[in-house]
């Protein structure tokens, strides 16, 4: 029963980060990001101590190590990473880790058949008494006898049996698990996301921190048209896109007055868009004082009657700030299919009402003009407004869960 | 007269901190988690806080906890709910030897549906035979139920081997981890375990009865066994017990923060017991498997049923079990004692003495003391 060889639970997990490295002078503030992003993420499974190796980290945890591994899945930077087993420097102690090591992976394979293999040693330990290719052959003479299924093939392998030899200690590894791949959160500044309810806009938050955004959220709130459990919604997605940065920001910025004075003295059909050219202003000032340099919208072309190109240019007039739309291109299954990978899909699908529904127009317009918007707007104090709902905006603090 | 409970296994008191938890959401701050105001969602708030704990100490995510009435009807809803979900696929099940009663009636009650049932087995040394259960799993294997820590013997069996063996030789097949008496006492993470399900209980960590949680792995299928109103994503609907949650999240919140010394004390109260029962004629402390977790000890006494002497020591305030206290008033012999190699009247002649953090040392000395006089009352019985 080799399947059963016990290893127990790994002692540190092996990240690699592939763009990084690419980013030249900015490479160690990069790796100093990630290293932060790193230790908040574990934050609630274990301790964790960071160590930076060429190209490469290797994260310690106290206990739990294997939920460490989990966990840096969702870390922004990291492209891959292995579970590693440690033992004394010395080839036959390596020998005997890496076969009882193999034997678990193997586990994971259909019990017959062939299965590509090689040794991949690297050795930073340069008194040790074999070359890497030393070590590869020697690893791979005292395990292979043990697994006729195991087919030599150093061009990609199945399975790669990964051995780092350090000064202190040396490592074995074979798994590899992908990480989420982009740039460390805050690497490449912070941005404003307007967050609706929908599935669209948590995703847009995600793809923005994907590229390393540091995001803070402001959400529109219509009390008493909408009640307490709208704003658990927002407040729970912004609990879930916390998992993928160290802690969220929500402004809950209050809606009603403005909503209320458009229905009473706007044109119907322009409702919507003078809703949002808005929330763009309010965005913009809690942008300014979160130091945030874009607004994050969900916004795809053409998927409700407000996201024509003609609207989208009336609404993106309000605000001096750019306006990233990472979904703007998307097709609604893809965006549900990222929904579903972030975890927010079944939050989003919450049928509670958000602002957006409130005093909708029954006939909106569908190629709004910019010079329209300005003149409905001459009607409506829109700096007394704003300034109104920025003061009022609530602001919550919001941690992950895991 | 003060009773000195060693039948922490059976249940434990309900720690302060819990109680404290737990009250406002009895009295002043009731409300329902699906209404829509204010209190309502305050409450449904509360129910969320206590998921992440949960599932912050067994390594799950927030929305992949299952709260349920308890353990039993964790352990029903994984055992019915796993196989129905996979029965196109097959109908074959897979049990531990020492399960608890509630994975093996359940397991029983798919016979109806034409599922059949097989039983994995130890070796001579008390641990899981691999070797045997490679043999019992398939492609029409749906599912592999077995438990980290057994109620009635404390062996603790290893699940991460047998997951990687279930997951290559039984594609199809869902694996059920009973963590029922592990919780507070071992490290758990579902991920690390290989489990696709993970049933616990409140009220052996100090937490309320009457809840307890079904833990998943991301994405796993299960069919409900009650239909409602949708709570908790329709695994499980029905008002949230929402005192009984927010205890049962500050409990597990609080066995997972005190749970290295809970081991080391265990480990003691253990070892003194161990020392003190090697005093004393015809008692043997049982060790099964390559590992015990120390807060179960089961005795093998010569002499007199373990009812008769169950019944002295209750008489000099001390409160044992005889086997698991769940089937206690099941005459027959326990299948888990025939599955560890014990025959009928060595398991007759068994008593469970179990400890929590709230076991003493005196108390388990005035326990011994208990024994002894027990032993010499009923030797001069000539029993």
């Amino acid at each position: 029963m080799t399947g059963a060889a016990a290893i127990g639970a790994p002692e540190m997990v092996l990240v690699r980060y592939g763009e990084l490295a690419l980013k030249g002078k900015n490479r160690g503030a990069f790796e100093q990001a990630l290293v932060r992003n790193i230790e908040a993420a574990t934050r609630l499974i274990a301790p964790v101590r960071v160590e930076r190796r060429r190209g490469r980290m290797a994260v310690f945890g106290e206990r739990r190590v294997s939920d460490v591994a989990r966990r840096l899945q969702d870390v922004f930077g990291i492209k891959s990473l292995s579970p590693a087993w440690g033992c004394a420097v010395a080839p036959e102690a390596i020998a005997e880790l890496a076969a009882r090591v193999l034997a678990d992976a193997l586990a994971d394979f259909p019990p017959e058949g062939p299965i590509t293999f090689r040794v991949a040693s690297s050795r930073a330990e340069k008194r040790f008494p074999l070359s890497s290719m030393e070590l590869d052959r020697f690893i791979a003479e005292r395990v292979l006898p043990d697994h006729p299924r195991l087919k030599v093939r150093l061009e990609r392998p199945e399975l790669s049996l990964g051995i780092d030899v350090r000064p202190e200690r040396a490592y074995v590894f074979v798994r590899r698990l992908p990480g989420p791949g982009g740039l460390p959160v805050s690497t490449l500044g912070r941005g404003m996301c307007l967050l609706s309810g929908g599935i669209d806009s948590p995703v847009a938050a995600w793809l923005a921190m994907k590229r390393g955004c540091r995001v803070a959220f402001v959400s529109f709130h219509s009390p008493p048209y909408i009640g307490e459990r709208s704003r658990k919604k927002i407040r729970d997605l912004v609990g879930i896109l916390a998992r993928y940065q160290p802690t969220s920001r929500l402004y809950v910025a209050p809606f009603t007055e403005v909503q209320t004075t458009i229905r009473d003295r706007a044109p119907q059909p322009y409702r919507t868009v003078l809703y949002r050219r808005m929330m763009q202003r309010i965005a913009t000032r809690l942008a300014r004082r979160e130091k945030c340099g874009a607004l994050i919208t969900g916004e795809s072309l053409g998927q409700v009657a407000s996201q024509t190109l003609e609207n989208l240019t009336c609404i993106e007039a309000a605000t001096d700030l750019p306006v990233l739309r990472p979904l703007v291109t998307f097709d609604k299954e893809e965006a549900i299919d990222l929904a579903r990978r972030i975890g927010t899909f079944e939050v989003s699908t919450r049928p509670e009402p958000d602002c957006c529904t409130v005093f909708m127009p029954e006939h909106p317009v569908l190629r709004g003009n910019l010079a329209a918007c300005e003149e409905a707007e001459a009607a409506l104090e829109v700096e007394v407004l704003v300034d109104r709902a920025v003061r009022a905006s609530e602001k919550l603090e919001i941690a992950s869960d895991v | 007269m003060q009773t000195i409970d060693l039948d922490q296994a059976a249940t434990t008191a309900l720690d302060p901190q819990v109680r404290e938890a737990m009250e406002p959401w009895l009295g002043a701050r009731a409300g329902n988690p699906s209404s829509r105001h204010r209190r309502g969602v305050a409450a449904a708030d509360a129910v969320d806080r206590a998921r992440a704990q949960v599932a912050r100490a067994v390594g799950a995510r927030t929305e992949d906890v299952v709260f349920t009435s308890g353990g039993t009807e964790a352990d029903n809803l994984a055992v019915l709910g796993l196989a129905r979900a996979r029965a196109t696929r097959g109908r074959e099940l897979v049990i531990g030897p020492t399960e608890h009663a509630a994975v093996r009636a359940a397991a029983e009650a798919l016979e109806s549906e034409g599922f059949t049932v097989s039983h994995a087995r130890t070796d001579t040394a008390g641990a899981l035979d691999l070797d045997h259960l490679g043999g019992l799993l398939g492609e029409k294997t749906v599912l592999v139920a077995q438990m980290l820590v057994s109620n009635e013997f404390g062996s603790v069996y290893p699940t991460a081997p047998l997951a990687r063996l279930v997951h290559a030789r039984a594609p199809s097949a869902a694996v059920h981890v009973d963590a029922v008496q592990a919780l507070g006492k071992l490290e758990l993470s579902i991920g690390e375990l290989g489990a696709d399900s993970l049933a616990l209980s409140a009220h052996k960590v100090h937490g309320p009865q009457g809840v307890g949680a079904l833990v998943l792995a991301p994405d796993t299928r299960l069919r409900p066994l009650v239909f409602g109103g949708g709570q908790q994503g329709g695994r499980r609907p029905g008002t949230e017990n929402v005192a009984g949650v927010v205890g049962f999240g500050r409990a597990v919140e609080l066995a997972e923060a005190l749970r290295a010394e809970t081991w080391e004390q265990l480990t003691q109260l253990r070892a003194r017991f161990s020392a003190g029962l090697a005093r004393l004629d015809g008692a043997r402390l049982l060790e099964l498997g390559a590992q015990t977790m120390p807060g179960i000890c089961t005795v093998l006494f010569a002499g007199v049923p373990a009812e008769v002497r169950l019944h002295h020591l209750d008489e000099r305030g001390v409160a044992v079990s005889v086997g698991s206290a769940c089937q206690a008033n099941d005459a027959d012999l326990s299948p888990s004692a025939a599955a560890v190699g014990l025959d009928a009247d060595a398991s007759r002649r068994m008593l469970r003495f179990s400890f929590s953090r709230h076991t003493t040392t005196d108390e388990i000395d005035h326990a011994l003391a208990a024994l002894e006089a027990v032993g010499e009352e009923l030797g001069s019985l000539g029993g």
